[in-house]
């Protein structure tokens, strides 16, 4: 197993913030480990300039971390909105986006995707997402058809905006908007109601967005089926392009997964709320192409892709993620901490892993099998070559119908989708 | 030394009342070894008695004591074994002592263990010292334990001696009172050789380390010894005593205690409970009580990997090396593959040795439902002894089944007589007597060994709030009506969950016993049904429902480390499960049978 360690390039004199990610969960760092060693080196790109990409295109994720509100049921890396935290904020992401492209190997990487994450990164104003890009667009690279996303809350949009972020080069919206009952949106958090999705979708639509996602969640307190169906019914006669739905995960790094939730729905009819959604979207033309994801044709979330398919990027924000080589590696979750490091001209990252190549053999079926694509077969010889006992219990898994062949690839069937962690256990 | 400045002593005890630390006050005390050192509980030695509180061996060890007479007498202290899967075990160690100290916490007062260990002194006919301890806790109570102790044990309260081992008050008293009021010990050095085996260990260069207290005559270096129980002879290599360490002396003589070395190959040849006497000048008549402690408890042992069959097999014989009561021998299972069928003193001993196996060999095992060994008369007359129910032949093979029956003593204060008595019959146990002892009785049963091995003791003190005492031995086999109740998953019989029972327990246990496996078992991707059935009679079944959702909603960029972190934690658990069938089947689903 690689060994994670935490290196803290010129600081450390804060602990890194536990939660989600990268976290330091593993034991004290082997005297061995690279990145380590890399600690004490004068470099400013800790541990991504001791690796290379292996492929040409790269994606590139945004960690935008405010939000008005934290819901409840959120475990990722934000902040309070705070004008001032912003401004600094925005101020380290450059300099980050500067010193991403002084690594040896930027020179030679392309950018084919943007993703700005959250947080609500549609609390960023239009001119301060087109400066980001157009920084990136000066540092690396991008392709002529690159997909650039920005995730939105209905609450901070409006057609002006919407159309601000297409001038930018904004070509996708991904939508969160959760659930449409009126009821459940203010105990889940949110902020927005029911009418302000829709009126942000039809927002977005006038603004000529031609690729706009929808996100919304079932398994939530107090949901049943009725409630459920009737807002898949409702969020599909928008016509999105695109439709992730999440079934409610009680998250460690959560306010529910601390506290607990009321209400929750018993597994069998969460299942029924996961067949309920399959069924429409596939009778609505959506392809259920990743195991909480839909698309039109053509419409599939190419950033998202590339984590699935255990491919490289690159990433900027607190918290950020980056993949390259065998590096997978996170940035300071802190904001505060986030920007002196970058203030003092080191990359803020905080965490970091070497994956041997076992781990990304694992690492390329439990994401690869996520997605309707599947792996390539002999990825799955190679996995269970002399263990006939993990073989035939994979065999299984074929004769139940959850996973099947088609040609030279294996994926699981939308049955599969549903008990997937049991076979990834079957797969690391 | 002469017999008269020479005392065999032993301390007795309820759990933490505070034997190992009066132990090493009188150690640091005599000088036996120096403070610091003491500081570690040197009698309980092993990692697992420490952690389990109990004394799984016997020790012993030489105290050189100079009396306020001025006198230096030679005190050697005895340490017993705690547990009622050992019980001949400490009869024996209490049969090479004169005395014993019984330590009674000032705080808790006489508690479960204080009694039974009161009785097993009464009778080894020991001379008992009462020792009132912790007297510097706030809750100490003194005058109320001298109550208890002169109520409930019939001895003086006022004699007993109130110490603080702790901090050493006291302690002083503690060793004049061993001197003054424990009687030296009687023998004659001149008479034939006449040895009590205690206690055995095995050592990897010297064989067999064998604690001896010799009753009469001398044994030096070069005699020629002779096992009484097994007429077996060996030349002495070694004598000595222990300080703690091993220390050779030129000889030990009649009231002696130490230890002998004689090239024995195997702690087995050398038994606790044996006599050893001279080859050209035995000794009249062994030393009764002698058991051939035997297994009375059966279970197979079988790795959960496969690869670490012949790693268990390497750790089975070190284990018996040191240990006469425990048994093995290749067995196979249609479930569970390639193992042992093991045999153990009782259930505690089981553990026990499951636990090393775990921890000093680092393996991961399946353990069985423990059965006791049955008679099977079949119907061509021969005679066959079983210990695993899988190989009961069928029952139109069967003539007579016979079990295993023990005569067991219970003693208890009068008022849980009547609790005693519906946990016996419970228990099918058959009155043999009753008698009342001090202020308390002594009731005698005889039990299926069945009914007992497994949670009896247990029940027994929780019925008794820890008042009762039990000890037991094998009797004899008796005609019974047993079934065989076999397990089966999704259909198919898995042999090593089968078990014997009485006919008229077998619903009751079926239907307990599928019970406990579905809450054990997790869900699969397939429903799972869990039977119990008597040959083709199915008598109760359960459903572990199909896995519904086992699902990460979300996976992308950062969080990819963590989901992999969360499921490579799921998978070391799924290492602890024995794949039977296309059934994944826990580590403890096994003894859940033993359980319910």
């Amino acid at each position: 197993m690689a060994t994670l360690s935490r290196s803290q390039p010129e600081l450390g004199a804060r602990p890194a913030a536990a939660g989600t990610g990268l976290t330091g969960a593993s034991p004290a760092p082997r005297p061995t480990s690279p990145p380590n060693v890399l600690a004490a080196a004068p470099s400013p790109h800790g541990v991504l300039a001791e690796t290379a990409p292996a492929g040409r295109e790269l994606g590139f994720y945004i960690h935008m971390p405010f939000c008005a509100k934290r819901c409840y049921y959120c475990s990722f890396n934000t902040a309070p909105m705070d004008a001032g935290a912003m401004l600094r904020y925005l101020g380290a992401l450059h300099r980050e986006v500067e010193l991403l492209s002084t690594l040896p190997w930027a020179g030679d990487v392309t950018l084919a995707t943007v993703f700005f994450g959250g947080g609500t990164p549609s609390l960023l104003a239009a001119d301060e997402v087109a400066e980001i890009l157009a920084a990136l667009r000066t540092r690396f690279p991008v392709v002529a058809d690159a997909e650039v996303s920005v995730e939105c809350n209905p609450e901070s949009v409006s057609r002006e905006k919407f159309e601000g972020y297409r001038q930018a080069g904004v070509n996708r919206i991904s939508l969160g908007i959760q659930s449409l009952d009126d009821t459940l949106l203010p105990r889940l958090g949110r902020l927005h109601s029911a009418r302000d999705a829709r009126a942000a979708f039809e927002a977005a639509r006038a603004a000529g967005c031609a690729n706009v996602s929808v996100d919304i969640m079932y398994g939530l307190p107090g949901l049943d089926l009725a409630g459920w169906t009737g807002a898949v019914q409702r969020v599909l006669d928008w016509q999105p392009d695109h439709l992730s739905a999440y079934g409610l995960t009680l998250d460690a790094g959560s306010l529910w997964g601390v506290t607990g939730v009321a209400g929750l729905p018993p597994e069998g009819l969460v299942v029924e709320q996961y067949w309920a959604l399959a069924r429409a979207a596939t009778a609505h033309g959506f392809e259920h192409y990743e195991v909480s994801n839909y698309a039109r044709p053509g419409f599939r979330s190419r950033h998202n892709q590339i984590y699935w398919r255990a491919a490289e990027y690159l990433a900027a924000g607190p918290g950020a993620c980056a993949f390259v080589g065998d590096v997978r590696c996170g940035n300071a979750k802190p904001v505060p901490r986030y920007c002196e490091t970058l203030e003092r001209g080191a990359l803020p990252i905080a965490e970091s892993e070497r994956l041997t190549p076992r781990q990304r053999l694992g690492e390329r079926l439990i994401l690869g099998l996520r997605t309707a694509d599947g792996v390539p077969a002999g990825w799955l010889t190679e996995r269970l070559a002399g263990d006939p006992a993990r073989q035939g219990r994979v065999d299984d898994w074929e004769r139940a119908g959850l996973l099947a062949r088609t040609g030279a690839r294996v994926a699981l069937s939308e049955a599969g989708f549903l008990v997937s962690d049991a076979l990834f256990v079957e797969l690391l | 030394m002469t017999l008269a400045r020479t005392r065999n002593f032993s301390i007795v005890a309820h759990i933490d009342h505070g034997k190992s630390t009066l132990a090493d006050r009188l150690l640091a005390l005599t000088g036996t070894m120096d403070a610091k050192k003491a500081v570690d509980q040197v009698l309980d030695s092993m990692d697992l008695e420490r952690e389990r509180g109990i004394t799984i061996k016997a020790h012993t060890v030489r105290l050189l004591y100079r009396a306020r007479d001025g006198a230096e007498y030679t005190l050697n202290l005895i340490d017993t074994p705690g547990h009622v899967d050992f019980s001949y075990e400490v009869s024996r160690a209490l049969a090479a002592c004169e005395g014993a100290l019984l330590i009674i916490d000032a705080a808790q007062g006489i508690e479960a263990q204080t009694l039974a260990n009161y009785y097993l002194a009464l009778d080894a006919n020991l001379t008992i010292v009462p020792v009132i301890n912790k007297i510097d806790l706030p809750a100490a109570d003194v005058e109320g334990t001298r109550n208890q102790i002169t109520e409930i044990l019939d001895l003086d309260g006022d004699e007993a001696l109130a110490i603080s081992a702790k901090y050493g008050t006291g302690v002083p008293d503690v060793l004049e009172a061993i001197v003054a009021r424990i009687p030296p010990p009687q023998g004659d050095p001149e008479a034939p050789l006449k040895a009590l085996v205690f206690d055995s260990f095995y050592d990897s260069y010297q064989g067999g380390v064998v604690y001896v207290r010799l009753t009469d005559g001398r044994v030096r270096p070069g005699a020629r010894i002779l096992l009484m129980s097994n007429s077996r002879t060996y030349d002495v290599q070694q004598v000595g005593v222990f300080t703690p360490e091993m220390r050779p002396v030129d000889e030990l003589s009649a009231g002696q205690v130490g230890y002998l070395t004689a090239s024995i190959k195997r702690v087995a040849d050398a038994k606790v409970g044996e006599t050893i006497t001279e080859a050209a000048r035995p000794t009249a008549e062994a030393f009764p009580g002698y058991r051939d402690a035997k297994p009375m408890v059966f279970a197979g042992l079988y790795p959960i990997e496969d690869t670490d069959y012949e790693a268990l097999r390497d750790a089975l014989e070190k284990l018996r090396l040191n240990d006469p009561a425990f048994s093995f021998e290749p067995e196979t299972s249609l479930a569970l593959g390639y193992g042992f069928r093991c045999g153990f003193l009782g259930l505690l001993h089981m553990e026990i040795v499951q636990e090393r196996l775990e921890r000093e060999f680092n393996l991961s095992l399946i353990v069985t439902a423990p059965s006791v060994r049955y008679k099977v008369v079949t119907t061509a007359g021969e005679v066959q002894e079983i210990d695993n129910p899988s190989k009961l032949p069928t029952p139109d093979r069967i003539e007579r089944l016979e079990e295993p029956y023990v005569r067991s003593s219970i003693f208890a204060p009068t008022e849980f007589m009547t609790a005693i008595y519906k946990l016996a019959q419970d228990k099918r146990g058959e009155h043999r007597s009753l008698e009342y002892v001090g202020r308390g009785v002594r009731i005698q049963f005889d039990f299926p060994l069945a009914e007992i091995v497994i949670d009896f003791y247990d029940k027994l003190k929780s019925i008794s709030r820890g008042y009762a005492s039990f000890d037991y031995e094998f009797a004899n086999f008796r005609p019974s009506d047993l079934v065989k109740l076999d397990i089966l998953l999704n259909g198919d019989s898995v042999d090593a969950l089968s078990i014997i029972v009485h006919r008229d327990k077998a619903y009751e246990k079926g239907k307990a016993l599928v019970e406990k496996l579905r809450a054990v078992i997790p869900r699969q991707l397939f429903e799972v049904a869990i039977q119990a059935a008597i040959g083709s009679r199915v008598i109760a079944r359960e459903t572990v429902k199909a896995m519904g959702k086992n699902v990460t909603a979300k996976c992308y960029g950062g969080d990819i480390t963590r989901k992999r972190k969360l499921l490579e934690r799921q998978k070391e658990g799924k290492k602890r499960m024995k794949q039977v069938g296309k059934v994944e089947v826990p580590q403890e689903a096994f003894l859940t049978v033993l359980k319910s």
